[in-house]
């Protein structure tokens, strides 16, 4: 089926093409979801207090490390078949 | 620099009639972190001079005006200081005045505001009773008769017919509720009551009023004329807080500072002839110190020797530049006494991090200008020290911005020949000389570049993870002996030495040390000195993976990093072994798995790459659309370019300055300082205090 209808070097260029894109879009809910209960919580304790700013913001931004794991694996995808 | 100043413990002694002369003194030389003291057989804490009370309760009076007028010393930079001397002269007479003419007006504020009250609270009773319509001296004062006025729900009359027919209700409505004015003869009253209560009734006072007109107006009347009298009265409160906050915040500081001075028998140990103060003194300035203390002969300062326990303050010591950024330090926390003082390590990756994320010239220099300007506007010590950060961090920019060569956003961008369509200034940026030959230096946006820095930064990775450990083997080492510090931090030294070697040989196999640069990449240099080619395998050599085994015969992918990471893991292996079992038992090899978190964190320094490339496409989504919509054919809509141009710059300038500092700052207290810095020391706050409004 796939063969009539484009080649295999396209077929795998495209996959890896949304497995990049797999990789970052997962990783980012799944940093989303871990910041969202970060970020609400630096809000409340920012609301008590204005001095935890920065470091509430410092927490807000940790689990951001998934998405840059996923960037790393849809660069690599991108080299090899890109 | 990196460790911060050290610290001589001492004594004051002198007697006990000298303690006045002690804290005037101490309090002026302005070095003597004072412990607090243990009480012990002879020696209690001492109690305050006698003129505290007196000094305090001036003190919370001020107190209370400076909170009234709502003065923000922060905001204030003195025009004038003022003398000591001055303001003890002034002291009884400006109290006095302030008490006259804010205290006074404060209070008539107060009072004019609960009579407006008053005032309102007669006019929501008035209202009601004026719908209704009948004169207050017909709703009360019968004999025979109740009468009921009030607010109800629902209308009660069926529900009241039912109890009797003998009486007369006058209904109105009123504000979605009823009003109602209900007679009846005396007898029923306590039944009407009950059942008007379940309509929810609640009653209203009637008030001795003949016209509910005039009293309104009245009301009225009144209510304006306080308001006006309110008005006045906030004005005059206002030209005095213009003409007096420097003057009341100077003698709040010279009152706190006589408190202080008065209530420094609270940190002494007091005997019934002496007293004896223990703290610590920078060591450098002891001298100094000892010679101003010592001036009138009948005190002593002596130097105590430092016991195990003792836990001296912290000082940080570092020059000029780098005490910026030990804000950002203490922002995590404040060095131990023993511990190294990672403000300077902060203050050259932090400021390079940012530049090599943002790395673009035109948002550099906005940030260096932006941060200029508002340096002129917020005068506090926190601010001037972030915003200097900010500017060093914009010229970090400016200077990666060089290297890469970007301008708000790209000139170059691989697939697209034309400059002028990438960017607004492309042909002019291009024009440029270095522009034309011998620009980017080094291109971040084609293939190769990326390749490149992804692969130098996690060289940067590598590198800090390791230094951090080396950082942590040395405070273990100070406070706790060598063996520890093996244990704890060498241990896991040799470990990601280990794998940084299995990373080097895995990439050495994949070419990136052997292969040249692509044809075309960075135009200043020659190819040779490109020390990181691309990521292609030579010909003829086949390699899936390129882990050893995997090609043709065993020692294939064997290479001279992969020869030094074994004896490395072994090494790791052994002490990990020898630390962790004693302590854990035999499970304690499952903490193994802990290098794969140190691996994590290497990756972790992607972001010094991912950050950047993400503002480097929305600078190039932006300035490619204004393009295309601002010239021919699209014309028509410039208007729409320029402003798409303008708000998607600035946008992207803020996420510029918000991600790489805040990724940066990350990459410091995650991944670098968990390695090594505990802290949780004691500031060094000296008995005395940093005159603001007031001079010797």
């Amino acid at each position: 089926m796939v063969d009539a209808l484009i080649s295999d070097e396209a077929f795998i260029k495209g996959c890896a093409a949304v497995g990049a894109g797999l990789a970052v879009g997962l990783a980012g809910i799944g940093a989303g979801a871990g910041e969202s209960g970060i970020g609400a919580a630096a809000v409340g304790a920012i609301a008590e207090d204005r001095g935890f700013l920065g470091l509430g913001l410092l927490f807000t931004v940790i689990p951001e490390t998934i998405v840059i794991f996923g960037l790393v694996i849809s660069f690599i995808l991108m080299f090899a078949y890109g | 620099m990196l460790k911060p100043e050290k610290m001589v413990k001492i004594s004051v002694v002198g007697p006990k009639e000298q303690l006045e002369y002690a804290s005037e003194t101490l309090y002026k030389v302005n070095l003597l972190h004072i412990e607090d003291p243990k009480e012990a057989e002879y020696f209690r804490i001492g109690e305050p001079l006698e003129k505290a009370s007196l000094i305090s309760r001036s003190l919370v009076q001020l107190r209370s005006y400076i909170s009234y007028l709502k003065i923000d010393p922060s905001r204030i930079v003195p025009k004038r200081k003022y003398r000591s001397k001055e303001i003890e002269d002034k002291l009884s007479k400006k109290l006095e005045e302030y008490q006259e003419q804010i205290g006074r007006k404060i209070e008539e504020n107060r009072s004019i505001d609960e009579k407006i009250r008053g005032l309102e609270d007669e006019l929501r009773i008035i209202e009601p009773l004026k719908v209704l319509g009948i004169p207050s001296r017909l709703l009360k004062g019968y004999k025979n008769l109740r009468c009921f006025v009030g607010l109800v729900k629902e209308n009660p009359v069926e529900e009241l017919s039912k109890i009797t027919d003998q009486f007369d209700a006058v209904i109105k409505e009123y504000q979605k509720e009823l009003l109602v004015a209900i007679f009846v003869k005396a007898e029923y009253g306590d039944e009407f009551f009950r059942t008007l209560q379940g309509f929810g009734y609640r009653e209203l006072p009637v008030p001795d009023i003949d016209d509910y007109d005039v009293r309104i107006n009245e009301i009225e009347r009144e209510k304006e004329e306080l308001l006006n009298r309110k008005k006045q009265l906030e004005t005059e409160i206002e030209e005095i807080k213009v003409k007096e906050a420097e003057l009341l915040l100077a003698i709040e500081e010279y009152l706190s500072s006589e408190l202080d001075k008065s209530e420094l028998p609270l940190r002494a140990l007091v005997s019934k002839y002496a007293f004896v103060i223990v703290g610590y003194v920078p060591a450098k300035q002891l001298d100094e110190f000892r010679s101003e203390v010592e001036r009138n002969g009948k005190i002593v300062v002596e130097v105590i020797e430092e016991e195990e326990e003792d836990v001296p303050p912290t000082k940080l010591d570092n020059p000029a530049i780098v005490r910026d950024y030990e804000l950002l330090t203490t922002t995590y926390a404040t060095p131990k006494y023993k511990e190294l003082d990672p403000s300077a390590i902060m203050a050259v990756f932090f400021t390079i991090f940012f530049g090599m994320m943002l790395g673009d010239m035109g948002y550099g220099l906005l940030i260096t200008i932006l941060a200029l300007y508002l340096k002129t506007v917020f005068r506090t010590e926190g601010w001037q020290k972030l915003l200097n950060i900010a500017i060093y961090c914009g010229l970090s920019s400016i200077l990666f911005g060089f290297i890469y060569g970007e301008f708000f956003g790209p000139f170059i961008i691989p697939g697209i020949e034309e400059p002028s369509k990438i960017h607004f200034l492309g042909d002019a940026l291009s024009a440029l000389y270095t522009f034309n030959h011998h620009h980017p230096l080094f291109d971040r946006v084609e293939e190769f570049g990326v390749k490149a820095l992804l692969f130098i930064v996690l060289l940067i990775g590598m590198f800090k993870m390791l230094w951090g450990f080396a950082l942590g083997f040395y405070n273990v080492y100070v406070e706790h002996g060598m063996k520890e510090a093996i244990y704890e931090k060498g241990c896991w030294f040799i470990g990601v030495l280990g794998l940084v070697m299995l990373i080097f040989g895995f990439s050495y196999n994949l070419g990136i040390f052997t292969s040249p640069p692509e044809e075309g990449f960075g135009h200043l240099l020659p190819d040779n000195l490109y020390m990181l080619g691309s990521y292609t395998v030579e010909e003829g050599k086949e390699v899936p993976l390129p882990i050893p085994g995997l090609v043709d015969g065993w020692q294939a992918g064997v290479n001279i990093f992969y020869v030094l990471a074994l004896p490395l893991l072994i090494v790791w292996f052994v002490i990990f072994l020898k630390a962790e079992i004693p302590k854990m038992g035999i499970f304690g090899i499952i903490m193994a798995v802990e290098l794969l978190t140190w691996f994590g964190q290497i990756i972790s320094y992607a972001r010094l790459l991912a950050i950047g490339l993400s503002s480097v496409y929305i600078a190039f989504v932006i300035n490619y659309l204004s393009v295309k919509i601002g010239t021919p054919p699209g014309m028509a809509l410039l208007p729409v370019a320029i402003i798409l141009l303008l708000i998607g710059h600035a946008g992207n300038l803020l996420l510029g300055i918000l991600d790489p500092g805040l990724q940066s700052l990350r990459l410091h207290y995650v991944e670098f300082f968990t390695k090594f810095f505990e802290g949780g020391g004691k500031e060094y706050s000296p008995f005395g205090r940093v005159k603001k409004f007031l001079e010797d």
